[in-house]
């Protein structure tokens, strides 16, 4: 591995500090499972790593009020037993139960996977339909980000140089709300998605009253499928010829890219048929 | 390279080192300490080999860096147990769960840390256990059956 001068900081504003001084020249050790990997394939040019892991202010689950804090540094096995998250924010928990291996989740951060900003990260499909809210501290001072503004692209976010990710904020979710995560990889444990997508839907009387559709691996960033959102938005009956029709426009809303994993036409097409059995999870389709 | 204290537990023994930082947990048990039970395969946290216990966790100790485990008690396939095999490892042998062995330790690791939280696990349960640790000569079922029958014994 190649060499680097590490620091170990104890709290936040230690880590804004360091970071400030640094400029670009930096890069913030979480859970490692992605950085330890690109320093052992030299792809880190930076030279100083600053570990995070023991500043207390960027851990835990917390319930305030009507909204969740997840603090950056959770593990995704931290989520995935988070009596919190199960209650009032159960697809998180279903993503996170995708990600890598045991020994993987024991180690990797949700912090980590959004600022990594791979389009294949595992946890963000499901921010996108909570809407998740991003607190973000600099040197100077906080700032809260909607995720629909945070990534720019592969591994691209608007993050600024000394400028750290505190906490996910989400809604509590409410009585009459449902959703499915589904990836679609080489197999269960340890892949990289081919393609994911995630849905939300408020139900009443019957109708969807409200839906959010995510999909991951299949554009540069995670997307919002609004498209067909809005074409489903206040839906009644549930046919399955008119149900996949609506699925194919989402074709309209991603662009994907060919990869050993697979190619773009594959992505496109399968794409659909991930919405659609999301929907035939959560809806009572006919036909 | 400016060196790190490092202070750690390691199969209950206490460690006090000083350690360059670009070195992993697994490069540090093989080449500083000579503990090669524990084996690195992919060195990139997608096999399994180097699974260790830490904290009655596992994790991939090729994806540790050596500065991350100060302050840890860590236990490898060298630590599991004081004098004679552990159960787990007898039934293994047993079932002849393993052939080229290079998973074997990794394995077993994994499989330690589930039956010392889970004295009873469902097939789903050990199935998950073991997901992250690859065996390339696909014997999984028969570390698996292992497992079951080890268990079974133990009500």
């Amino acid at each position: 591995m190649r060499e680097f001068e590490y620091y170990k900081v104890k709290n936040l504003k230690e880590a804004i500090n360091l970071s400030k001084k640094f400029g670009k020249n930096k890069r913030f050790l979480a859970g490692g499972t992605d950085l330890i990997v690109r320093l052992k394939d030299n792809l880190i040019k930076e030279e100083n790593i600053i570990d995070i892991k023991n500043i207390e202010e960027l851990k835990g689950i917390k319930e305030v009020e009507d909204e969740i804090h997840i603090g950056s540094l959770v593990t995704f096995s931290e989520i995935i037993e988070s009596d919190i998250l199960k209650k009032y924010s159960p697809l998180i928990v279903e993503a996170s139960k995708k990600v890598g291996s045991p020994q993987i989740r024991n180690k990797g951060t949700i912090g980590g996977n959004i600022c990594n900003a791979s389009p294949a990260g595992d946890s963000i499909p499901p921010l996108f339909c909570e809407d998740a809210k991003f607190f973000l501290e600099s040197t100077n001072g906080s700032r809260i980000v909607n995720i629909e503004d945070f990534f720019k692209g592969p591994g691209k976010t608007i993050l600024k140089e000394d400028e750290i990710l505190v906490k996910i904020i989400l809604k509590k979710w409410k009585e009459n709300e449902f959703g499915f995560f589904n990836k679609l990889g080489q197999r269960n444990a340890l892949t990289i998605a081919i393609a994911s997508s995630c849905i939300k839907i408020k139900k009443s009387d019957g109708k969807i009253e409200d839906i959010k559709i995510s999909l991951g691996s299949v554009s540069p960033t995670v997307i919002r499928a609004k498209k067909v959102e809005n074409i489903l938005r206040g839906l009644k009956e549930y046919k399955k010829d008119e149900i996949i029709k609506i699925c194919d426009e989402v074709k309209e809303e991603i662009d994907p890219i060919t990869d050993v994993r697979g190619s773009r036409e594959y992505r496109i097409e399968v794409s659909k048929y991930l919405v659609f059995e999301a929907l035939n999870n959560l809806l009572n389709i006919r036909g | 390279m400016k060196k790190i204290k490092i202070d750690f537990i390691l199969n209950g023994v206490k460690i006090t080192d000083e350690v360059p930082a670009n070195i992993t947990l697994s490069e540090y048990l093989r080449d500083y300490l000579k503990l090669t039970g524990t084996k690195e395969g992919c060195s990139k946290g997608e096999c399994g080999a180097c699974t260790v216990i830490i904290d009655d966790k596992i994790f991939d100790s090729c994806l540790i860096l050596i500065p991350e485990v100060d302050g840890k008690d860590i236990t490898t396939i060298e630590g599991i147990s004081k004098d004679d095999l552990t159960p787990l490892q007898n039934s293994l042998i047993e079932e002849g769960a393993f052939q080229c062995g290079f998973c074997a330790s990794g394995m077993v690791m994994s499989l330690t840390n589930l039956l010392s939280k889970n004295e009873k696990p469902s097939l789903e349960e050990i199935r998950e256990s073991i997901s992250g640790n690859l065996c390339r000569c696909t014997g999984y079922k028969k570390i698996i059956d292992a497992v079951i029958k080890l268990t079974k014994a133990i009500i």
